[in-house]
């Protein structure tokens, strides 16, 4: 008998880093099928040019990254030493983040842009900050927004709704051509829910992102944490827009703006990225609180229409901080609480005098 | 898994249901002359020189106190010998031949009812003292220094909380001699005054629950409780049981006599009657092998036996091709030992043999399942971030001395990291 040596704890949990990537994947099934069925193949051929380069430009730089013994001899011996720590996960990952960057594409964008956007985000975003685990931006949003301040120009009439005919989003629909609530008339708010308008490839059906965010939450794969904080502080800031600026109709601006544009994507697909959230509870918390209130900041006070990636990529920044070892705790203190209630009521001030809100 | 894990499979289930042998055929038992918290020691007896059960072989001794060694069974001293203790260490032994008579030395008698009830706490601590109990629950601290506290004592706990996969040492001792227990549980009130004892049980253990309540009934006139607490791990860590017990919250690295508790393993309890009762040193404990990589069984063995014969007896190892891990204690908070030859000491209560299994560390994806898991709420993920930087000032404002290593971030990891390891590493390099 062999005895190997060993420190405790020598059993472990059944879970796996595997495991969590495949249940994004799985939960990405409706919102792809759904995408692919309003597209067809324009959806197949962008999620595919977006996969192949993520996934192969994810292997090849990981193997560029790593050390070859000095024992080895020939290039397959070579290939081999490089490889040996290649895993499942460096395939699930970068899929992961393909797809949702296909996603946050619309259909008739060229094929080139979606290139540019996906080599961008692997090589740029992932992989020269370390490879898996170690980005601090979400890969797949800093694509989109790479792309869209890079390659503006080709986002002109790329959006088409049931009909293959370009038109306006919901969302630059308000911001720039009728305004609220008027747009309800072109948008009805049941067009929004069941996707059809005009839109990115992920972002049009609700029910279909819904169906996989909630598989998320069953499987623990999320943090509900994130995905409560940011959406219920942007549907409050939203209210208070509503009530100020279409008091008759507040209802139905809230609904618009919820089921518009990429949040329930965004809050189902890309804020619940592990990699790139603080790892606390109470930072959690926060995490979303900053999310959600820079997308209402970007949406109402921004030159653009749509802020869920961009807010994102800004509460990224936010996340060293929040870590900060000084005072990082994954107490709920009532400090925390205090804080977290002040955030949100600066943030209500702010968009309520933004909005032209007086005192009294 | 972004979740807290609170339960883990505890695998007792099967164990429980093994028939106990009791073995007393053991030719030679080992007595370590040192042990991790006494790193002197000298023995008082010679070659050849016949001893009796409860008789003194020789003294360890630690920083601050001192504690002597019985012989547990009768037979000749035959010599010195190395052999694997509890904490993992090659130390010398003494040597005991089994003569299989069992006699008892004379100084062991029973003592009456009257004479325990004159007994003040000076002498419970000497009792307690000159019997060399040691904390039975893993961590041999010596159980006189417990009782000798000068601060008042408002309730002792009994601990049986046992948290720890595949142990059932302590479920056995409860389900087959409660009186003992809370006997012992008794004496250790009288010796510190406190008017009040508690046994602190899992919640799901109502047998253990029904058991304990109808063996209370024999003793009248103590204000003696059992308390269930929670079934998660680890919840036997004293001040996390203590908190849910009785309510008293108490801050890492403070003494708990200073809060008015004092808390016992009900096996330390079954000593302390045994040595005020019978004057008897401990002698025996269950125990039990287990694991996938050896033939599963339970046993009643005096303390020096070697674990070797057991493990013999029960059937050896399955898959011997398989390398193996071998723990004493629980899987998740034990010693790894890399021999068989292992000497039973008083802390023994298992070895779990288990077949290897290669675990490739994967990098960390931030999911935070370790830090919502940790029972001190720390965060081991960012405490591994900064120890592999050498970041000692991150390392103490993130207060890794507060890990208790209960093994549960290594346990849930999804990466399957070894954190635990990295917060013993984090440990010594802020030392």
């Amino acid at each position: 008998m062999q005895a190997i040596k060993q420190t405790s704890p020598y059993v472990r949990k059944q879970v796996s880093t595997k495991r969590m990537m495949i249940d994004v994947l799985i939960a990405l099934i409706p919102v792809v099928v759904f995408s692919i069925y309003r597209f067809g193949w324009d959806a197949v051929i962008r999620i595919l040019v977006s996969l192949i380069l993520m996934i192969g430009l994810e292997a090849l730089i990981f193997g560029m990254m790593q050390k070859v013994k000095k024992t080895d001899k020939t290039f397959k011996e070579r290939l081999k030493t490089k490889y040996s720590t290649y895993t499942i996960n460096n395939v699930t990952a970068p899929a992961i983040s393909a797809i949702i960057f296909a996603m946050l594409m619309p259909s008739k964008i060229p094929v080139y842009a979606v290139a540019v956007g996906a080599i961008f985000a692997i090589v740029v975003v992932k992989m020269m900050f370390g490879g898996l685990g170690a980005n601090i931006f979400n890969v797949a949003a800093a694509g989109r927004r790479f792309v869209s301040l890079a390659l503006t120009g080709m986002f002109a009439g790329v959006y088409v709704g049931m009909d293959m005919v370009a038109g306006a989003t919901p969302l630059t629909a308000l911001k720039s051509g009728m305004g609220f609530p008027a747009v309800l008339n072109s948008y009805p708010i049941i067009d929004l829910i069941t996707g059809n308008i005009p839109g990115t490839m992920g972002e049009i059906s609700a029910i279909a992102i819904l169906i996989g965010l909630i598989y998320l939450i069953i499987r623990r794969t999320a943090d509900y944490r994130i995905v409560v904080s940011t959406f219920v502080t942007f549907t409050l800031l939203i209210t208070l827009i509503g009530l100020k600026l279409y008091p008759a109709q507040w209802f139905e601006f809230v609904l618009y703006n919820i089921f518009s544009g990429g949040l329930l994507f965004g809050v189902a697909f890309m804020v619940t990225d592990p990699v790139t959230a603080p790892v606390t509870r109470p930072g959690r918390w926060l995490y979303g609180l900053l999310i959600g209130s820079l997308i209402v900041l970007i949406r109402t006070f921004g030159a653009y229409a749509e802020g869920v990636a961009a807010g994102l990529l800004f509460a990224n920044m936010f996340v060293p901080l929040i870590d900060y070892a000084k005072w990082s705790t994954n107490k709920i203190r009532p400090r925390f609480v205090i804080g977290y209630v002040a955030l949100f009521i600066i943030m209500a001030l702010i968009v309520y005098f933004g909005v032209g809100g007086t005192v009294l | 898994m972004i979740a807290k894990t609170k339960y883990i499979p505890d695998g007792k289930k099967e164990l429980k249901e093994l028939p106990i042998l009791h073995y007393l055929d053991a030719d030679f038992l080992f007595y370590p002359v040192t042990s991790a918290r006494c790193p002197e020691g000298e023995t008082c007896v010679r070659g050849g020189q016949f001893v009796k059960i409860g008789e003194v072989l020789g003294t360890r001794k630690g920083a601050f106190f001192e504690q002597p060694m019985h012989s547990t069974v009768s037979g000749e001293v035959k010599g010195y010998e190395k052999s694997v203790d509890q904490s993992g260490n090659v130390v010398d032994c003494l040597i005991v031949k089994n003569d299989k008579k069992y006699n008892l030395h004379p100084s062991i008698i029973d003592r009456t009812n009257e004479e325990i009830d004159a007994l003040t706490k000076e002498d419970f601590v000497e009792i307690v003292k000159e019997a060399g109990l040691v904390g039975l629950g893993g961590s041999a601290f010596p159980s006189y220094i417990k009782l000798q506290t000068k601060d008042k004592i408002n309730v002792v706990i009994a601990n049986g909380v046992e948290c720890e996969p595949y142990l059932i040492a302590d479920y056995s001792l409860m389900m087959n001699q409660p009186q003992e227990v809370i006997q012992g549980l008794i004496y250790a009130m009288k010796a510190s005054g406190a008017p009040k004892g508690v046994i602190a049980i899992k919640k799901k253990y109502t047998e253990i629950r029904e058991r304990l309540n109808f063996s209370l009934k024999q003793f009248t006139g103590h204000n003696i409780e059992v308390i269930t607490v929670g079934n998660h791990y680890p919840q036997g860590w004293e001040l996390d049981m203590i908190n849910r017990a009785v309510g008293v919250k108490i801050p890492q690295g403070e003494l708990l006599s200073k809060y008015g508790v004092l808390n016992f393993n009900v096996s330390t309890l079954q000593s302390i009657y045994n040595a005020v009762k019978k004057r008897l040193p401990v002698l025996e404990r269950l125990f039990t092998i287990s694991g996938n990589g050896v033939h599963n069984s339970s046993f009643r063995a005096r303390i020096g036996t070697q674990i070797q014969e057991l493990i013999e007896l029960a059937g050896g190892y399955k898959d011997i091709e398989i390398p193996k891990v071998l723990i004493l204690g629980g899987p998740m908070m034990g010693t790894n030992v890399l021999r068989d030859d292992i000497v039973m000491t008083h802390t023994s209560t298992s070895l779990i043999v288990l077949n290897e299994e290669i675990l490739i560390e994967e990098p960390c994806i931030h999911c935070a399942a370790c830090v919502y898991s940790c029972p001190v709420d720390i965060q081991p993920t960012q405490i591994m971030s900064a120890y592999k930087v050498k970041d000692k000032d991150a390392l103490k404002m993130l207060e890794v001395n507060k890990c208790i290593e209960c093994g549960l971030c290594s346990f849930v990891c999804p990466s399957k990291i070894h954190l635990t390891e990295y917060m013993r590493s984090g440990k010594r390099l802020v030392r």
